[in-house]
């Protein structure tokens, strides 16, 4: 079937005709049910509207309720309203054309030159249009708008109709729907004479097509009824109806125009008339939009403001956004998240009541009908949900037709059998900003109510387990079943697609076991070594030391495959493997893939996918027993200092006052050299700030030299598990500079140029400037409290400000990019198949790969 | 005067043969509005004397990468 090509849309105006037309009952009768609950002929819910109600038929149609579509009615105000929503439109138009004659309030040559702009709206009416004329007529079309807007800067100033010479008085507009000439209010009625007054030619060149939108019928005297299938009642358990608001608001509307026609037949007073007829005008106004502003919104009973036709449209959870460009999909489910070291890296656990729910087709062949009559026959967990049979129809699998299905069963039917362990499954968690926020992996059906995963996949998904909710998607057909199994698995993502660097890795805990197992004098009894590598999957042991004991790094090379040999220079050390055991050095976080360190690179490149996936799980395995076993723990002692440290501490800090005091005094005798481009001044700030900087660095280099090595939280900073040299200083030594958004120090706040008022104007030292010298674990003075506050809601800040933009930079970046790809000539290429790249960035050379391309130059070495 | 055009790190352009042309479209399956463009008053255009329609070849070297690069001269 070939699909229509729409070409244009055009929105015009619904005029009082096309209202009668639409409309298959008018409607008089202010309510909506009689005492026996029945609807009222010519109420709001007629049974000419449609029927909603199983079992009643349509008396417009005859149909029932799942096919009758709904058909509008109309109500017949008995004085005309103005709808609320054009009222700018009317404005313009009034203030624009004469209150005599109803023209255009120009001279003809204002006219004409208007005209000359206005022509793309006639060339757009044009049938058989080029595309480069249709581009014309749009970019005449928005000259138009400009015209029309400057039309209305030339008319302010007219003050006699060029046409009649009629006198024009200012037309003073009030929101929403109050027009007054001098202190006379306009009528709705006298409004909609003047409209009609006016030309279709000059209309045509205010940008109005008068063949689809006469202004007139911005004038209400008849208002169409949506059917009742746009505004349902609900009936609640009590028995009691409850009507939509909508149904609310029109009953509101007929009521008045019910007492308006009863005054005006009564021959009541203008005034009260006049009162009524406002009252119209506000109910109509809070029908279309009941956020209109100058209106008080129309409530509910329960002070609940209504949601009249505008709510139902706008904003997030209006129809557009919600339920148009809203899409959910079948075969999915979503729940919290935790976490399993069980679990393999490739799998995820899913809850029972999901997998009971999911299902995956099963296709009934010759071949396998023995397997799937089997499945059929059985009653509980791995069974059969539905089936669809050669001709289409799908059945629920239920025990009261299972015999009978399971006669009919035939070679083309397809079963819908729960889901099992094994299943391939798409696992995501938004926001999906890149490739591997969505991987394939492999079921494992879990009691419980959460999902979940192994700690190494957590960096791809950006997850945490604080509540996090991840989806998961079942692919339906065995295509999309083959390119999840080989394409998107765990084991094929390894590597992260941005700079090749392993993105799945061990972390935490699973560096922290290697790193005490590796250490040089690690010695494990033949007890312990089977315990950990049992855990770890592995049931052989390495061989002994002379005394029947096992050392640390023969255990863990039980983990490399055979004939692996690396050789590296890592943050503990040099590392080395030979023919898969590792002789020398402690493995730590970088051993593991960061920088030049490359052990999952290494054994990636040379034993697959299965083996790299194999060596992180008995790793994480592994590390995790190992720690168990040999424990570690981190408290306030880790952070306490004695006098020897307490005495480097100050040292360091006069030391630095001392150098940079001396900066200072040379700055006042002008004795300072300046520094190449910058002016005394500065050339100052940028020594101390490295004296200040210098401070920090010493004091990492004093805590290494006085921290035992078996405090714990220097341990895994050095592992790189957890914590670093850095944080262990902002406990036990000081906090050190505290910098604003710009980097700078700390420099105002209080008047005069500085920060606070104690210090001196001019003070430059850096204990005026924000530098801390006291640390978390003797606690801060208020004063240092107040300069780290400085430097947090700085930096919080910041934070906020850079993820927003960032985040929306990366947003439309891989949005442009998403549909380019590279062609088998290597060439990058769009779907138009316009050449982006004639090679693919410069050496197509895939950035995933880049770190296997130079494993490989270094081995050519 | 210095002419920035002739400076060491600006590729090499060259008009492209009609043979040339044609052989190119030919073996990437592409049509001339395929291409990238460059604009007809860009210095290396000019220098060139290439018009619209012709297409320029450019040696391009990124860090060591040598590779070419085509574009089609429109109108501007």
């Amino acid at each position: 079937m070939q699909a229509e090509v729409i070409d244009n849309v055009k929105f015009g105006l619904i005029s009082p005709e096309t209202v009668k037309k639409l409309s298959v009952v008018k409607l008089n009768v202010p309510d909506t049910y009689n005492e026996d609950g029945y609807p009222i002929d010519g109420g709001l819910l007629d049974q000419r509207l449609g029927v909603i109600d199983p079992g009643l038929v349509c008396k417009t149609c005859g149909a029932r309720a799942k096919t009758c579509p709904g058909h509008f009615g109309h109500i017949e105000l008995v004085r005309p309203v103005i709808h609320s929503e054009f009222s700018k439109i009317i404005y313009m138009l009034l203030q624009s054309t004469c209150s005599a004659c109803h023209r255009i309030l120009l001279g003809a040559e204002d006219v004409q030159s208007l005209k000359d702009k206005s022509k793309g709206i006639v060339a757009l009416e044009a049938e058989e249009l080029t595309s480069d004329e249709i581009v014309e007529a749009n970019e005449e079309a928005d000259a138009r708008k400009h015209a029309g807007r400057s039309l209305l800067k030339k008319v302010r100033g007219i003050k006699k109709c060029p046409y009649c010479g009629a006198v024009q008085a200012k037309i003073k507009f009030s929101s929403p729907t109050y027009f007054y000439i001098g202190d006379r209010k306009l009528k709705p009625d006298e409004i909609r004479d003047a409209l009609a007054a006016i030309s279709n030619d000059d209309l045509r060149i205010l940008g109005i097509d008068p063949d689809t939108s006469r202004p007139e019928w911005l004038i209400l005297d008849s208002l169409l009824v949506p059917p009742v299938n746009v505004r349902p009642s609900i009936t609640l358990e009590s028995g009691e109806r409850s009507e939509d608001d909508l149904t609310h608001k029109l009953v509101d509307i007929m009521r008045i125009n019910q007492r308006l026609a009863q005054n005006i037949n009564a021959g009541a007073p203008q005034i009260i008339i006049d009162d009524l007829w406002e009252l119209l005008q506000y109910h109509v106004t809070a029908y279309f939009n009941n956020e209109t502003s100058g209106i008080p919104p129309a409530r509910h009973r329960s002070g609940r403001a209504l949601k009249t036709i505008a709510q139902r449209l706008k904003g997030k959870e209006g129809r557009f956004r919600y339920n148009l460009s809203g899409k959910r999909v079948n075969y999915s489910a979503r729940t919290v998240i935790s976490v399993d070291p069980y679990l393999d890296i490739d799998e995820v656990g899913v809850p029972f009541d999901i997998a009971s729910k999911l299902t995956v087709p099963f296709y009934v062949t010759e071949w396998n009908i023995e397997k799937a009559r089997e499945m059929l026959t059985r009653a509980e967990y791995p069974t059969i949900l539905n089936l669809t049979s050669t001709d289409g129809k799908r059945k629920r699998v239920i025990d009261t037709n299972r015999e009978d299905l399971l006669k009919e069963l035939k070679a083309g039917d397809i079963l819908e059998r729960q889901l099992v362990d094994g299943d391939i499954v798409l696992f995501n968690r938004q926001p999906s900003l890149h490739r591997v926020s969505i991987m394939a992996h492999r079921v494992r059906v879990l009691p419980g109510k959460t999902f979940r995963i192994n700690f190494c996949v957590t960096p791809p998904y950006n997850a945490d387990f604080d509540g996090d909710e991840m989806n998961l998607h079942v692919p339906q057909t065995l295509e999309a079943q083959a390119e999840a199994k080989y394409l998107l698995e765990v084991k094929y993502q390894v590597f992260s697609p941005r700079d090749g660097e392993a993105i799945i890795t061990n972390n935490e805990d699973g560096i922290t076991g290697m790193y005490f197992l590796t250490q040089d004098d690690t010695r494990l009894t033949k007890d312990e070594a089977s315990y950990i590598l049992g855990i770890a999957g592995i049931y052989e042991l390495p061989n002994p030391e002379k005394n029947g004991t096992y050392k640390g790094k023969d255990v863990f090379s039980m983990l490399l495959p055979k004939g692996l040999s690396l050789d590296i220079k890592t943050s503990t050390g040099p590392l080395r493997i030979v023919d898969g055991r590792l002789v020398e050095g402690v493995v730590a976080k970088d051993t593991y893939g960061k920088g030049n360190n490359k052990l999952l690179l290494k054994i990636g490149l040379e034993y697959g996918p299965d083996v790299l996936k194999q060596f992180l799980f008995a790793s994480s395995k592994l590390s995790d027993a190992y720690v168990t076993f040999s424990g570690i723990t981190v408290g306030v002692k880790e952070y306490m200092t004695d006098s020897a440290i307490e005495k480097a501490r100050s040292e360091l800090l006069t030391s630095t006052f001392v150098q940079v005091d001396d900066k200072i005094s040379q700055y006042k005798t002008h004795k300072l050299e300046p520094l190449i481009g910058y002016t005394r001044r500065a050339s100052l700030e940028r020594m101390i700030i490295v004296d200040l900087n210098m401070a920090r660095e010493k004091a990492g280099e004093v805590l290494i030299k006085h921290i035992s090595p078996s405090n714990s939280a220097m341990q895994m900073a050095r592992a790189g598990s957890r914590g670093s040299i850095f944080q262990y200083e902002q406990m036990s030594m000081f906090l050190g500079q505290q910098a604003t958004l710009t980097g700078g120090r700390i420099k105002r706040g209080y008047y005069t140029n500085r920060v606070l008022p104690h210090i001196a104007p001019g003070d430059v030292r850096p204990s005026a400037r924000g530098f801390v010298q006291t640390n978390y674990y003797t606690g801060l003075s208020p004063i240092d409290i107040f300069m780290h506050a400085v430097g947090s809601r700085g930096s919080e800040v910041y934070k906020a400000l850079l993820t927003a933009r960032s985040g929306y930079l990366y947003r439309r970046l891989s949005n442009a990019l998403q549909d380019l790809y590279v062609e088998k000539d290597r060439s990058v290429r769009d779907t138009g198949n316009n050449i982006i790249q004639t090679i693919y960035g410069g050496d197509a050379i895939s950035p995933v790969n880049t770190q296997f391309v130079k494993l490989a130059e270094k081995s050519e070495k | 005067m210095v002419n920035k055009s002739d400076h060491e790190i600006v590729p090499v352009h060259e008009i492209l043969k009609l043979k040339e042309v044609n052989e190119l479209l030919e073996s990437k399956n592409l049509r001339l509005e395929n291409l990238p463009k460059i604009f007809e008053s860009d210095p290396q255009c000019k220098k060139l004397g290439a018009k619209p329609g012709h297409v320029i070849k450019i040696h391009r070297n990124d860090n060591g990468n040598q590779y070419l690069y085509y574009r089609v001269v429109v109108e501007g």
